[in-house]
């Protein structure tokens, strides 16, 4: 019965998701400048169409999805996440992103059921 | 899928003899494949190898010298009689047809846990990049190990954490999760001082 699945089709592919990621970043911001009254709403069309993407993949993971954006202006950021997990299944994928105005970056984590 | 059914396959190996009628021996038993049985025990080692986490090793440890088979490293988790040998009661782990947590993500405590890390790493701190990036990484892992300690079963654990400076500059962190409502849930914390600001996230999946 092991013969009709391949790993691929239940396992987290970076390559996947990352191209998900840079398309829902290009279709909510694409090629807009920094505007502190749109932000909210691009924040949230991201991480949705990150989501709505994610789930057509029909695997079983469950998704978290976060987007940071923020305006260049010299400011430093650092991230860093750490997780506990079982490594041979879930996985991570993180996303900078920028123009000239702002940095965006998202990262998805998927955790399999 | 196949994933799905490799674990199942682990868990009535390591239930075995203590349930009966189970549903799925019947497939597993005597259809145990070489490629399936590698498989497994592929899948044993790599998870030998990914637990750094604490109690999962010690206690498969205990058990590999007992059963001799590689594929029950996994077993020990429900093994009757070694309860002595076992720090968390080994009732809760037993039954694999457990349809819910047996203890709730305690949001409030993880919350306190991401207040007191980050006042007491970065109450003092000035905004530098090169220190925050280690601290980044130091306290995602104090926090991961010190929700690790609250030892509750069957939840995977997202540590995430952003620092930055602050020098007028917007900025808006937002995440959508695709989750059970029910059970999954997530502590955030904002420390902020003069010089830097700092968001810890923590989600807490839960994992059958």
């Amino acid at each position: 019965m092991d013969e009709f699945h391949t790993g691929e089709e239940t396992a987290f592919v970076v390559d996947e998701v990352s191209a998900i990621i840079k398309e829902s970043i290009e279709g909510a911001i694409g090629g807009n400048a920094y505007q502190h009254s749109r932000v909210n709403q691009w924040t949230t069309n991201v991480v949705e169409q990150c989501l709505n993407q994610l789930t057509k993949l029909g695997k079983p993971f469950k998704y978290i999805v976060t987007c940071i954006i923020m305006q260049k202006n010299g400011a430093g950021l650092q991230t860093a996440s750490s997780c506990f997990w079982d490594n041979t299944t879930d996985g991570s994928c993180t996303v900078r992103w920028e123009n000239k105005s702002m940095y965006c970056i998202v990262s998805v984590f998927g955790l399999a059921i | 899928m196949a994933r799905k059914k490799q674990q199942w396959f682990l868990t009535t190996q390591r239930t075995g003899s203590h349930t009966s009628g189970l549903l799925c021996t019947h497939w597993t038993r005597g259809k145990m494949s070489d490629l399936a049985k590698e498989k497994a025990a592929r899948l044993l080692k790599k998870r030998g190898s990914v637990s750094s986490l604490g109690s999962h090793e010690v206690r498969a440890k205990e058990t590999v010298g007992k059963t001799k088979d590689s594929i029950s490293t996994v077993s020990y988790i429900d093994e009757p009689g070694h309860h002595d040998d076992n720090p968390r009661p080994a009732v809760q782990m037993e039954n694999t047809y457990q349809l819910g947590p047996v203890k709730r993500f305690p949001v409030l405590t993880v919350n306190n846990i991401l207040k007191d890390v980050l006042t007491s790493y970065l109450q003092e701190e000035k905004y530098e990049a090169e220190l925050c990036r280690q601290m980044t990484k130091t306290i995602s892992e104090v926090i991961k190990a010190r929700v690790k300690e609250l030892m509750i079963p069957r939840y995977k654990i997202i540590v995430q954490i952003n620092i930055g400076q602050l020098s007028e500059q917007n900025m808006r962190i937002g995440s959508r999760c695709l989750w059970d409502p029910v059970n999954d849930t997530f502590s955030s914390h904002t420390f902020k001082n003069s010089s830097l600001f700092a968001v810890a996230s923590v989600y807490a999946v839960y994992f059958e």
